[in-house]
């Protein structure tokens, strides 16, 4: 079904009653699978991600799964960074299977384990693989973004060595491609509806700062909606570090409390109780 | 694939679990019961995208997620079948009608399809492949269920179900997937249909409204449920159920059982349950690829072979082989004894016992 764009000049509002600037619910849950070393489970509207983090360890004999490698490859100064992803066949509205070779997941797979392996201290674990698994749900568009950020959560879970969380966001405008609107707005967090439709960019920031990790575009759309929709999608990625932040945050004040782990020296400035 | 992981445990270690689990009782690594299954957690209806969906988390930390997915399909109907519906609908009066119609409801085994998804193994792996033949197999043995998916003589439903194993393959996760698609399949509800006869089919929108694939127990009606499978294995003569993976490398005989637990009489607890046994798959255990030990008589580090001559090396293992020592690890060689097979699904199928224990709990879960 087109999405019908026309609407949004009246009210100011998209098809899913958000505003321009506004994320969909994010719910993200931390450590929810106790075999593995990382785990997270993330959900950006319907887009329902888990990630399972295994490593570092010495790399098997045999790559298994090892989709992509990242920076450096195993055996080298740099622990490598394999990510698979698996793309359930009831994620989307009509069942499909998606294949491991699938191109498009291979891409997805290479620009996640990038991403990371740029932010991980990956220099600390020579000789050894990080296996990061991401297991997709059910999807309603932003997917590499919410796998991005569950990627992230379950590295801080796994208690890897990172500069700071990977925080990941899309960011869409207005009016199709077409129909050149030189006054269309941007927007920030692009449903599946709106992603068909509309011209679109997922971007990825470093922590608090404007740093930006991952930019990608697959989209067409004219150069000068290009700087608006970036300003948008790097200030929807640091709301969305916030958002992980407390969740790990949560986390940790509640095992403190559970007494899972033990209070650590420079938590007294912290709120514990 | 996971039958045949390795397990890094020495021979001396292998010798001592399997003198251990064959002990009357068997004293398990983890103190569990002969019968005893491990802690899970469970939860249905996860995904409000499909038709049907569960997720299941062992203690041990294997996670599994399923999703079933449901698509109306055009049956393919055969010239020689074309022939039989036309007689048929020339035949039909008004009043016999209702009776023809219970009669059509044949289903077919390719309108539930498998798939089986483990992390860190190819699509085409022998032993997933293996998994969901031995998980659909069960499904459709008796034809009951294909036949649920009917919808006209023109339509079918057609049942996607897909097994995703979200950890890594840590123990043999067939109890695991076997467990959670029996519950997605307790969740799953298709549209109810509107439409009648052999039109097009048409369905309600009212989501609330749907009937489940396989209806609520209710205390008049006898009711039909998705089959288990289960993992037991036998060391000497104690049978153990649900074994972990340090278990399984030393079972003498592993076996996939499954059972349908279909109620014929309602009734709380197991009594009025129906055991069906729906199909037996033998499962390579790990434990034929472990290394065996060398008894201290024939360890040269204990002075065997010094004064004697040099033996060839095929004589030793030969003679090694013949004389079974307590307590020195040696891979089982050969099939399963009759006896303990029939041993084995004897007491998978005893009345009130495991079957109906993991029924039981199963039906426990809340289905939303």
């Amino acid at each position: 079904m087109p999405l019908d764009t026309s609407a949004y000049n009246l009210a100011l509002l998209r098809v899913d009653g958000r505003r321009w600037n506004e994320l969909r619910r994010v719910h993200a849950q931390i450590r929810t699978q106790a075999a593995a070393d990382g785990s997270s489970y993330l959900e950006m509207g319907h887009t329902k991600v888990m990630c399972v983090v295994t490593g570092p360890s010495e790399p098997g004999p045999r790559r298994g799964g090892a989709g992509a490698g990242g920076g450096g490859g195993s055996g080298g100064k740099d622990a490598e960074v394999a990510v698979s992803i698996v793309i359930a066949g009831f994620s989307s509205v009509d069942r499909k299977r998606h294949g491991k070779g699938d191109k498009r997941t291979l891409e997805l797979q290479s620009t996640v384990s990038n991403a990371l392996s740029a932010s991980l201290h990956t220099h600390l674990f020579p000789h050894s693989q990080i296996n990061i698994s991401l297991h997709v749900l059910s999807q309603d568009g932003s997917l590499l973004a919410a796998l991005i950020n569950a990627a992230t959560l379950a590295c801080v879970d796994a208690g890897i060595p990172m500069t700071d969380y990977v925080a990941a966001c899309t960011a869409g405008s207005t009016s199709t491609y077409a129909a050149n609107d030189e006054a269309a707005d941007p927007l920030l967090d692009l449903n599946h509806q709106e992603e068909q439709e509309l011209p679109g960019l997922t971007v990825a920031t470093l922590g608090n700062s404007d740093r930006v990790a991952v930019l990608v575009c697959e989209s067409r759309v004219q150069v000068g909606r290009l700087e608006g929709m970036l300003a948008v999608g790097v200030d929807g990625c640091k709301q969305m570090r916030e958002i992980l932040d407390r969740v790990v945050r949560e986390k940790g004040q509640r095992m403190i409390q559970e007494g899972t782990v033990e209070r650590g020296v420079g938590l007294n400035d912290m709120d514990v109780d | 694939m996971a039958s045949t992981q390795h397990v890094l445990l020495s021979p001396a270690e292998l010798a001592y679990l399997h003198a251990s689990l064959s002990l009357t009782p068997p004293i398990r690594p983890d103190g569990r019961t002969r019968t005893q299954f491990r802690p899970l957690v469970a939860e249905t209806g996860i995904l409000p995208g499909a038709n049907g969906s569960a997720r299941i988390c062992f203690a041990d930390g294997t996670e599994a997620i399923v999703g079933v997915k449901a698509e109306v399909e055009r049956t393919q109907s055969r010239h020689d079948d074309e022939t039989v519906y036309v007689e048929g609908a020339a035949n039909n009066g008004g009043d016999g009608d209702a009776e023809t119609k219970e009669d059509s409801r044949t289903g077919d085994s390719s309108w539930a399809e498998m798939t089986v998804e483990i992390p860190g193994l190819r699509d085409d792996d022998s032993g997933t492949a293996f998994l969901a033949a031995m998980l659909s197999e069960a499904l459709l043995a008796d034809g009951e269920f294909a036949r649920r998916l009917w919808i006209n003589r023109r339509f079918h439903w057609k049942l996607y179900l897909d097994i995703i194993l979200i950890s890594p393959p840590l123990s043999y996760p067939l109890p695991l997937l076997s467990l959670t698609t029996h519950l997605a399949l307790l969740s799953t509800r298709l549209p109810r249909l509107q439409s009648e006869g052999d039109e097009d089919p048409f369905f309600d929108d009212d989501w609330a409204a749907a009937p489940h694939l396989f209806p609520r127990p209710t205390t008049t009606t006898p009711t039909h449920r998705p089959p288990i499978t289960l993992l037991v294995m036998a060391v000497g003569d104690s049978i153990i159920f649900d074994p972990s993976k340090e278990e399984l490398a030393v079972a003498d005989v592993a076996l996939a059982v499954s059972v349908s637990g279909d109620r014929s009489e309602p009734g709380e607890g197991g009594a009025g349950r129906k055991l069906r046994l729906l199909s037996i798959r033998t499962i390579d255990p790990p434990s034929r690829l472990t290394p065996p030990g060398v008894a201290n008589a024939a360890n040269s580090a204990y002075g065997a072979g010094n004064g004697a001559p040099q033996k060839m090396a095929e004589a030793r293992t030969a003679e090694a082989e013949a004389a079974a020592e307590e307590g020195v690890w040696r891979a089982p060689r050969g099939g399963a004894k009759r006896a303990v097979l029939g041993a084995l699904v004897q007491k998978v199928l005893e009345a009130g016992g495991v079957v109906d224990e993991v029924l039981d709990a199963l039906e426990g879960v809340d289905l939303g």
